[in-house]
């Protein structure tokens, strides 16, 4: 049961992952490899300020997502004017910078290290303590995450973007700036992914600088090609999927270290097939 | 002590290594116009057969190069045979064929995880020094000045094929513009399987000369993939000359960054002139503005 509880919180850690992704990717056709950045900051933002400096959990959230919002507003700034392929290598070289940062700016992150005894989350002197208990929590952020994401789909602003994203001359031509408009989703999306970092250091206790490599990055863009690009809860079947399968290594048998490469190995594979033969995923509504 | 003559040749060393990924990453690209991280992979299958045949059986140093270059090309060309051919074929878009060959490099980065632990290893053996040499005051090993003369070696031989040969021709023909080669009679699908072959050979090389000069380990080939792409940006993506170039800028600065900064900020310093060059130059040095 403990164990299902445990799967149930990754699970709900990578569907907000996977939700915020769909928003850049999905819907507005702009292919980013960088989200383990910004899921980045949010864990060392809740990870330091709550290990080191003696803040609650939900002031570190609130400022984990500004500092991630305020990163992916700058960021957002300078490749949204990139297409295409130029956009897709500029996100992979972000990643990789802001993981140089993480792994070398010691005074603050401590380095390979890692930030250890990262408490967990403390309402009115209601302790989640308890993995049931940090479940409901991480369910409830996972349903506003949804809820965000919808309403912004939905909206006459999520719209626009799905006609960038199929014809972005043509939006131009209407008098729409297409710049502000990728620069607007982007940094609502990686201010989203913020939120599951903060869970994912309070409920780990650790992290380190690997847990936000470009492979992560990877991770969850096979989530949201897997489940369906432009629907949300293709998103949520994607996490769903990909979070659970892999646990089935261990049972048969594999040890972790193995266990963990071999995940990979299958999750490179399932994008190689994907591509080949249903690129736009189980429940997509666009292909890349 | 003045250290510019080192950083001068340490800056020429890593640029041949940079040179030989940029000049495969630019015949690929150039031909099927995606970027593609399958490269990086194969500079890590090219180092690991070395480290494998080498190091671990104890073959030939000579031999093992010749099969981790051969190896690395048969795997470049196989990517092509099982994926990237169907791709063209179903008219994907560019970035259809980028995840996928994302996801052929997080595999196999995973299977040499599985086979040889993600531990650094070192192909040569650490406890002998090897024989250095003094050039205006800056040393090297023998290794260092082999990398050197085969990255000059290799663009100049690919240079000429590409120039004179009708192999060439039709390399430039189909890179220039795919539909039309076909129609005239070019066997593009052929063409296309021998330049990733040869650009797969020109990437193992690579790897293996990374082995030599630091060590391999399975996520070796993200920084030169990454490496390489910068520098055909930087060069002008696609353009052969342009590339090599690049490589060579693009080592210089890394290195000559590193003189202010501590050395672990080289990809900041490396990526940062990706992100100027994308904003300013995307056309790069040597490709005309669009």
């Amino acid at each position: 049961m403990d164990y299902l509880i445990h799967l149930s919180i990754l699970f709900a850690i990578y569907g907000i992952l996977g939700l915020s992704l769909n928003l850049v990717m999905g819907y507005t056709g702009l292919l980013s490899v960088t989200h383990a950045a910004f899921f980045g900051i949010g864990a060392y933002t809740t990870g330091i300020l709550m290990a080191h400096a003696g803040f609650g959990f939900f002031t570190s959230l609130v400022i984990g997502i500004v500092l991630s919002g305020i990163l992916s507003f700058i960021v957002g700034a300078i490749l949204s004017r990139l297409s295409g392929d130029y956009f897709v290598l500029g996100t992979i070289g972000l990643n990789y910078l802001v993981l140089a940062v993480f792994t070398n700016w010691y005074d603050l992150t401590r380095g390979p290290l890692g930030i250890a005894g990262i408490p967990k989350p403390n309402l009115f002197g209601f302790s989640f303590f308890e993995s049931s208990h940090f479940l409901i929590l991480a369910i409830a952020f996972l349903l506003i995450t949804f809820l965000i994401s919808r309403f912004v789909v939905n909206s006459s602003f999520g719209r626009a973007l799905k006609g960038i994203r199929e014809d972005q001359k043509a939006l131009q031509v209407f008098g729409y700036n297409i710049f502000s408009y990728k620069l607007a989703i982007f940094t609502i999306s990686g201010a989203l992914a913020a939120i599951a970092g903060s869970l994912f250091a309070s409920y780990i206790t650790f992290i380190n600088p690997e847990s936000f490599d470009v492979m992560q990055s990877v991770f969850i863009l096979a989530i949201v090609v897997l489940g369906g690009l432009g629907n949300l809860k293709g998103s949520l079947l994607g996490a769903l999927i990909l979070v659970v399968f892999p646990e089935f290594l261990r049972f048969i048998g594999f040890p972790s270290e193995v266990a963990a490469q071999t995940r990979q190995a299958l999750y490179g594979l399932l994008l190689v097939v994907l591509m080949l033969y249903r690129p736009q995923g189980l429940i997509g509504e666009y292909k890349l | 002590m003045d250290i510019i003559p080192q950083i001068i040749a340490n800056s020429l060393i890593a640029g041949s290594i940079y040179s030989l990924v940029t000049l495969g990453f630019n015949l690929v690209y150039g031909a099927t116009r995606f970027v593609n991280m399958v490269p990086g992979v194969l500079a890590a299958i090219g180092g690991y057969t070395v480290y494998y045949l080498f190091s671990q059986l104890g073959f030939n140093l000579y031999l093992s190069i010749a099969a981790g270059i051969f190896i690395a090309g048969i795997f470049g060309y196989l990517s092509d045979r099982l994926v990237f051919r169907k791709l063209r074929r179903n008219k994907a878009s560019n970035l259809v064929s980028f995840v996928a060959s994302l996801g052929i490099f997080t595999m196999i980065q995973a299977v040499i995880s599985i086979l040889f632990t993600s531990q650094f290893q070192s192909i040569l053996d650490v406890t002998q020094s090897p024989t250095t040499y003094q050039i205006f005051g800056a040393t090297f090993t023998w290794i260092q000045g082999m990398i050197f003369v085969t990255a000059v070696v290799a663009f100049i031989g690919l240079a000429l094929v590409l120039k004179k040969t009708g192999f060439g021709r039709a390399v430039r023909a189909v890179s220039d513009d795919e539909e039309v080669s076909k129609i005239i009679g070019i066997n593009t699908d052929k063409i296309i399987s021998w330049i990733f072959f040869i650009g797969s050979c020109l990437v193992g090389l690579s790897g293996i000369f990374v082995g030599f000069d630091v060590g391999i380990s399975p996520t070796m080939g993200l920084f030169i993939i990454l490496a390489g792409a910068t520098s055909s940006i930087i060069g002008g993506i696609g353009n052969i000359y342009g590339g090599f170039l690049g490589a060579f800028l693009f080592a210089f600065v890394e290195n000559f960054g590193i003189i202010k900064i501590s050395s672990e900020w080289k990809p900041a310093i490396a990526f940062s002139l990706l992100v100027l060059f994308l904003i300013f130059r995307p056309e790069g040095i040597m490709n005309k503005k669009k």
